[in-house]
């Protein structure tokens, strides 16, 4: 012990405070949170960004949503950003496609899905934000969507759109979803 | 109270009068014919206020989840005589709630999220306990966390032996609240990295599924020093996930982990599971396998839904929600139940929907009835083995999501 020098000892210190007073969960707990505190999930996007002009796919093989999928109404459900929402359109409740309505609050973190747009049959990451603070947004019917293209069960949770994505915000209460665009899609 | 009577009654009169003066003659005529009371008209008796309980808890009695979506605070869980079509009662079940009953007596378990301030203020994550009979609350406890998910029934267990509640926690890390049920008293939390949902097995294990496609098995007995394995992964989730609401039998572990493609891996749970070599539910019905994400784009039978199966331990048949479509519709409604025996692998029968169905549920007594639901929120109590409906009822709820029938 005395070969180590102070800062290996102040470090080991801090290091046996922080074994002996914290939980592992709460350090995973606490590390989580600090990793969810960035404005925008960092690794879609970073993966998204990699992605330089990917190759457009056939439209022989696109999916149920995919054929469906429209440009020009992003308050519906069929709206080509939405091939994996579950939830209210926020642009049915006084915000917009990545806009909360006034008083909401914006989680920082998503879940992701893989869209097609249709005008330029290019597949971009979408960001599903939830929008919080305010109970349920209460809309027409056809601005409660639920649609499941890659989503997954909530082990892999960010492609979950089960999950109520307020993290990190004032309160959990869930009021609407938006679907901004980070990335085009590899 | 009986001034008062009388008051209601002298204010009905003026009411009447004020009618006659103002609607046409017709009314006024069958008022007159009305008329007052004659002398041997039988008087009424006076009654008193009470409060019905509930009957014992039978395998016909059903709970089920509406989480009312659009007004997350305001969910309940609803109990219901299905040989009546009777709603009996309902408890709170509160933003994304999830419940058990336990099996012996019915009692049943809320955990559920409330704002001190209606949508702000502190957060409380509480578990409800409530008396079987009376539906009178029991225990009212904080929990440290809970996950805030659209209500999946794995997301909560109780163990065989109905002594140990499992409540999946998400906030942000994953781990599982042990809690006693007689006393609501929180045992512990056990961390469960990379891994969510609750699978119970024996008096204190329980199972999650991992974001690699194995499960972690979790003996709780110490909760301070729980004995944990893995398996190696069976299903590939990139390829073809299993669903979260694979149906399970708490008492022997049994758990026929269902993929999106239709591959059944049957489970034993416990401290070394084991895992069967899968078989598809379409080649069971004698067609080609449903293929997985590799090939998403084929149209064919695929299990989908909510609580989208449904396991009758006695006959140990399966009932699974079946639509046509590609890959990614995992969540559609079923248009179709397909009921297999689990033991020779082999399609039993096919139950067409009239009205296209997310859950899927079956009683566990001898003549089991089967629950579907519709976008409506209507209820359908139907005969399991012919599918035919024996009663419907209407607008039942908002949303019904899922259902514990009495002993299951």
């Amino acid at each position: 012990m005395s070969s180590l020098s102070l800062f290996d000892r102040l470090g080991e210190k801090l290091v046996r405070n922080l074994a002996e007073f914290s939980s592992r969960r709460s350090v995973l707990g606490t590390v989580g949170a600090a990793m969810a505190a960035p404005a925008f999930p960092v690794l879609p996007v970073a993966r998204a960004a990699e992605a330089n002009a990917a190759p457009v796919p056939s439209t022989q093989t696109l999916t149920d949503f995919e054929r469906k999928a429209q440009s020009t109404d992003p308050t519906k459900c069929d709206y080509w950003r939405h091939c994996a929402i579950d939830g209210l359109l926020c642009g049915c409740c006084g915000g917009g496609i990545h806009t909360c309505p006034p008083g909401a609050e914006p989680s920082p973190v998503s879940w992701i899905g893989t869209c097609r747009n249709p005008d330029d049959g290019r597949s971009y990451v979408i960001a599903y934000r939830d929008c919080c603070g305010r109970t349920t947004c209460q809309t027409s019917a056809d601005c409660h969507c639920n649609t499941s293209d890659h989503e997954m069960p909530i082990y892999r949770p960010q492609a979950s759109n089960d999950i109520i994505w307020c993290f990190g915000t004032q309160t959990a209460v869930y009021h609407c979803s938006t679907a901004a665009i980070i990335g085009q899609a590899g | 109270m009986l001034v008062f009577r009388r008051s209601r009654r002298a204010v009905g009169f003026v009411m009447r009068a004020a009618r006659c003066a103002v609607l046409p003659a017709l009314t006024c005529v069958s008022v007159a014919h009305a008329g007052p009371a004659s002398a041997s008209d039988p008087i009424l008796q006076t009654e008193e206020n009470d409060i019905a309980t509930l009957p014992a808890i039978g395998p016909h009695v059903v709970f089920i989840e509406d989480p009312v979506y659009r007004h997350a605070k305001d969910g309940r869980v609803l109990i219901v005589d299905a040989d009546q079509g009777r709603l009996l009662g309902m408890v709170q079940a509160a933003y994304n709630a999830n419940f058990v009953a336990e099996r012996a007596t019915g009692a049943i378990h809320v955990a559920e999220t409330t704002w001190a301030h209606g949508n702000r203020g502190k957060r409380y994550d509480l578990l409800a306990g409530y008396d079987p009979k009376a539906l009178t609350v029991t225990t009212d406890i904080e929990l440290p966390g809970r996950a805030l998910v659209t209500p999946k029934k794995p997301n909560m267990a109780l163990s065989a032996n109905d002594s140990r509640i499992y409540i999946g926690d998400m906030s942000p890390t994953n781990g599982v609240h042990v809690l006693e049920a007689k006393t609501g008293k929180l045992l512990g939390t056990i961390d469960t990295p990379g891994c969510a949902l609750v699978y119970p097995w024996g008096g204190t294990g329980f199972s999650s599924v991992c974001a690699d496609g194995s499960l972690v098995n979790v003996d709780s007995a110490d909760v301070a020093k729980p004995a944990v394995t893995h398996t190696p992964s069976f299903f590939a989730p990139d390829r073809d996930p299993v669903f979260e609401h694979s149906p399970e039998v708490a008492a022997d572990g049994h758990v026929p982990f269902i993929s999106f493609s239709g591959l059944v891996y049957d489970a034993a749970l416990g401290g070394t599971p084991t895992i069967a070599a899968p078989w598809s539910i379409e080649q069971a019905a004698g067609m080609k396998p449903a293929s997985d994400s590799r090939a998403p784009f084929e149209v064919t039978w695929r299990p989908g839904g909510w609580q989208l199966a449904a396991l009758h331990r006695a006959d140990n048949t399966l009932y699974v929600l079946m639509h046509k479509g590609t890959f990614w519709t995992h969540k559609d409604s079923g248009t179709e139940i397909w009921v297999f025996d689990l033991h020779a692998h082999k399609l039993l029968r096919r139950l067409h929907l009239a009205r296209p169905s997310a859950m899927v549920g079956v009683t566990q007594d001898s003549k089991p009835l089967l629950f579907t639901t519709d976008d409506d929120g209507d209820l359908f109590i139907a005969d399991a083995q012919t599918g035919q409906v024996k009663r419907t009822m209407k607008h039942l709820g908002d949303s019904l999501v899922f259902t514990v029938a009495g002993g299951e």
